[in-house]
């Protein structure tokens, strides 16, 4: 199937030339996702939004661009050039690299890997050194802690994630993003395993620093965490990556759990419709973000590896050896679903456990805060 | 869970319930007559001349010490072949917009109803480039009475 | 989460400077922190950026333009703060205030309860991470708060509405409808924020067990308010020293068990039931009548050598005046105790040994006005 488009057949022209476009996309698709996040954000808090750029401040995002454009790119003095100029493109890229296997459609992808879904998780992850040189390279404070944080909260969430991904991929029986999407053309892979997709929404939110996991960039702790030091068109590349990586999160989601362009619609359809499938079930994810990010408080730091580590890892991990036990045994699928409500039930338990209260009233001044509370 | 799922029914039930802010500088709040933005000097209009005296009650009253008063003779008195009974009158009068406090207490003091604190939006838009240009003199005091753009409300 | 670092890694501390331009000081409070890692070992206050000398300038005013800065002083409870005032005063020219006045005092100070504990809920909201939609929510409910005052005192914030012997000047003709009107819209939003946090997992993760003070401890810096009936001490002036009716008041003084942050959260919460069930008393009670004194000199005169204290439950605790009197129509001295200034003091013994994010949360619960600690 990949004849390349408009009849191109040298390999890396073609690519290039579906890089170029994913470019392009990419970053309308940021205006327009910061433009929306803002006015959802703000009906969700009873508020209008941006208003006053263009009709229903439809040009916002465009004026804050070039706004950011316009800027002058400051370094503090006693910032190391090299960490601090690098980290925006650093966080940047590999984001970037990610949407070389994201399908947007039958055939609308750079590039079909056969290890697709490996090939994300890798590339995403990368994007934390860059948040790390950026925290250490600012030379201050806030910028450091939020660095530190952000490292801490990134290795630890790609743990989940990764395995709620394999998890998913062991049902569709390959790690090819084309061929999980086709896999699931009759029913979407949700069906069957839907403790994993509530943790791949937790380990995503974490991943992508939003509320409640946006502790490296807690506003109202660290001031906005390694970004501090950054003005102008560094700091609007932070911001293009992470809602690249909102926007490559929610693909990812469409493509694995939702059964991507080919659900419920069969594979038969026109492009046209696969896109809006597509760009339906996308919104969807992001939407369900931004309703959590007008809804819920920030972890703290211990608590947010505490749930990582202590709850989420060893429920992904049941559930890939549930997973396995019923393919090797040919068991069916329906077993899968019941045991992934079970899981969630279990999910829910956990973490009321962990947030009640304690018995014993103590009425003494506690010096080393409570610990593994989630 | 549970109680995360309520805080997003309540965000959602937000949602529904549609904005409840305005889009302020196109859209004006309606304001409530009692609203004390900033002093005013008011206008009489049956003689043509301002109700203030010059009696600089509010001036010795004003906590912030913002208004200064300068009284003169009336040229326009009876005695002086005019219609007006007020054989003094005010000659100059500065309110210092950046001091003043807004606690209505001159408008209190004030024997004669001459003074009355605006209640409309001009009032409350006061931004200026100069810290100077908020130091408001006779003519830009009386100006909205002048041209009946307040409709004053004074405390009995 | 104790990590044990081998004996020749050497490890230093890290002094944070957070504010006094920091999003969440709550105005111009600077705090320097000590952490080693994510933990607090110590935090040095910093107070006094908005320091304006506003006892001096009530010295040197008389008491009619005193009101005014008395509003100042804690301009989220701009009533509570003129009503310490004004009794001072009264409590030396022997001034009888007349019922109606005494009626609508007590209105006006519980919606401006209100008003201040919305803000509380926002602020606090923001603090603990949710991005801005308690803010909002807290903004819509005091806004409807703040039109009232509006209507009835003229000023959103500095209302300089009440006056020593009773009120500046009537409340508008609508006044009980109107009051009944936001009272619902208050309703409304206390029930907004009681779904959006009290029960959300992470809010208790993250308040629960945090910044405790013990009830002893609590005395002992001489805290007041909400944040001292948290840790489970029964004290409300409003209660044990009724001014005004509130003897004739029936309402319950809600209190905390635990003295963590939570539970300086759902003591404002409840106490906002209370203030709401308070003014519907009062609504019922209010009666035709002066608002003023029959014989109310032109202007007050305290005599010599006297001095009061007087002290109300304002929103924050005991908001309380020393007025010294040598005479004529000005305070020889007038001193402000301020609720924040003692609450704040235990910022330091509630802090040291929490995390980093919770120093910013039990500074919020703590509910700080700037303007009142530096006055
Ligand atoms: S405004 Fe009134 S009090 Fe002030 S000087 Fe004029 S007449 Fe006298
Ligand atoms: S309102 Fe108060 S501060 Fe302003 S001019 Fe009048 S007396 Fe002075």
């Amino acid at each position: 199937m990949n004849n390349g488009i408009y009849g191109i057949e040298i390999a890396w022209l073609d690519a290039v030339i579906r890089l170029h476009i994913i470019v392009g996309l990419m970053t309308v698709v940021v205006m327009g996702l910061i433009y929306v996040e803002r006015k959802v954000l703000a009906r969700f808090q009873q508020r209008l939004g941006p208003t006053r750029t263009g009709p229903a401040g439809l040009l916002q995002s465009v004026a804050d661009g070039l706004k950011l454009v316009g800027k002058e790119d400051l370094r503090p003095r006693n910032a190391d050039p090299w960490t601090f100029e690098l980290a925006p493109y650093m966080v940047f890229i590999p984001v970037f690299l990610g949407f070389v296997i994201v399908p947007f459609a039958f055939g609308m992808q750079v590039r079909i890997l056969e290890l697709g879904l490996i090939y994300f998780v890798a590339t995403s992850s990368l994007g934390i050194i860059g948040w790390v040189m950026a925290g250490w390279g600012s030379d201050n404070r806030y910028a450091m802690i939020g660095g530190m944080r952000a490292a801490a909260q990134g290795i630890s969430y790609e743990l989940p994630l990764v395995l709620s991904l394999i998890s998913v991929a062991m049902v569709s029986e390959s790690y090819n993003l084309n061929e999980i999407v086709l896999s699931q053309s009759t029913y979407p892979n949700l069906l069957w395993q839907p403790l994993v997709l509530v943790i791949f929404i937790i380990a995503g939110l974490a991943e992508l620093n939003r509320t409640p996991f946006d502790i490296p960039v807690g506003e109202s702790e660290v001031v906005g965490g390694p970004f501090v030091e950054y003005s102008g068109i560094r700091w609007s590349f932070f911001f293009l990556a992470e809602y690249a990586a909102l926007f490559i999160m929610g693909l990812i989601f469409a493509a694995v759990f939702m059964g991507g362009w080919a659900w419920p619609l069969g594979e038969e359809l026109g492009r046209g419709w696969q896109i809006l499938l597509v760009t339906v079930k996308t919104s969807l994810f992001i939407f369900l973000i931004f309703w959590i990010r007008a809804s819920v408080p920030r972890l703290r730091i211990d608590q947010l590896m505490a749930f990582s580590w202590k709850i989420l890892l060893p429920l992904t991990f049941a559930q890939v050896l549930i997973n396995g036990a019923v393919l090797v045994y040919d068991a069916p699928l329906w077993i899968l679903t019941i045991t992934g409500l079970v899981g969630i039930a279990v999910l829910v338990r956990l973490i009321e456990r962990a947030v009640r209260p304690s018995p014993a009233i103590s009425n003494e001044v506690v010096t080393a805060g409570n610990e593994g509370a989630s | 869970m549970r109680g995360i799922i309520k805080s997003l029914a309540t965000t959602m039930s937000t949602f529904i319930r549609g904005p409840v802010t305005h889009g302020y500088p196109s859209k004006h709040r309606e304001l409530p007559e009692r609203d004390r933005a900033f002093p005013l000097l008011l206008w009489d209009k049956d003689i043509d001349e301002p109700f203030c005296t010059g009696c600089h009650a509010c001036e010795r009253a004003c906590p912030v010490e913002c208004m200064t008063v300068i009284m003169k003779d009336n040229p326009n008195h009876e005695s002086q072949d005019g219609n007006s009974k007020r054989r003094k009158i005010v000659d100059e009068f500065w309110i210092d917009y950046g001091r003043c406090m807004r606690c209505n207490i001159c408008v209190e003091v004030c024997n004669f109803e001459a003074i009355a604190m605006n209640n409309t939006w001009s009032g409350h838009e006061t931004s200026v480039y100069d810290r100077a240009d908020l130091v408001m003199d006779l003519p830009q005091l009386m100006a909205q009475s002048k041209s009946d753009e307040i409709q004053e409300w004074v405390a009995d | 989460m104790v990590i044990e670092s081998a004996p020749d890694f050497e490890t230093q501390d890290l002094l944070i400077n957070v504010g006094p331009q920091h999003p969440s000081t709550h105005g111009v409070f600077r705090m320097i922190l000590e952490v080693d890692g994510e933990i607090v070992k110590d935090l040095i206050p910093h107070i006094g950026y908005l320091h304006r000398g506003a006892e001096k300038l009530c010295e040197n005013n008389d008491f009619r333009q005193g009101v005014g800065y008395m509003d100042r002083t804690e301009y989220l409870a701009s009533h509570n703060a003129e009503l310490s005032y004004v009794m001072a005063v009264e409590a030396l020219a022997e001034l009888e205030v007349p019922e109606r006045a005494q009626w609508i005092r007590m209105i006006l100070c519980e919606l401006n309860r209100l008003s201040s504990h919305f803000m509380f809920l926002g602020a606090f909201g923001v603090d603990v991470g949710v991005f801005g939609t308690p803010f909002i929510y807290a903004w819509r409910e005091r806004e409807a708060l703040i039109d009232l005052f509006e209507e009835i005192s003229g000023d959103r914030m500095m209302y300089a509405y009440f006056r020593a012997g009773g009120l500046a000047w009537e409340v508008p003709g609508n006044f009980e409808e109107r009051v009944r009107e936001v009272l619902v819209s208050t309703r409304q939003g206390m029930k907004d924020f009681d779904n959006l946090l009290t029960r959300n997992e992470i809010f208790l993760a993250r308040t629960k067990n945090v910044g405790i003070i013990s009830a002893e401890d609590a005395i002992e810096l001489g805290m007041s308010g909400p944040t001292l009936r948290a840790s489970g001490v029964s004290l409300d002036i409003r209660k044990s020293e009724p001014y005004m009716y509130y003897d004739q008041i029936d309402f319950e003084v809600p209190i905390g068990t635990n003295g963590d942050v939570f539970d300086r959260y759902i003591v404002r919460l409840k106490e906002m039931e209370q203030s709401v069930s308070i003014i519907e008393q009062c609504l019922e009670r209010l009666n035709d009548g002066p608002i003023m004194p029959e014989r109310m000199p032109r202007m007050l005169r305290l005599p010599e050598g006297q001095e009061v204290y007087i002290r109300t439950e304002a929103p924050r605790g005991e908001y309380g005046i020393y007025l010294v009197s040598k005479g004529g129509n000005k305070p020889w001295r007038l001193k402000v105790r301020s609720a924040c200034l003692s609450n704040l003091q235990a910022l330091k013994k509630m802090s040291v040994g929490q995390y980093v994010a919770d120093a910013i949360i039990i500074l919020g619960s703590i509910d700080i006005v700037l303007s009142e600690v530096d006055r």
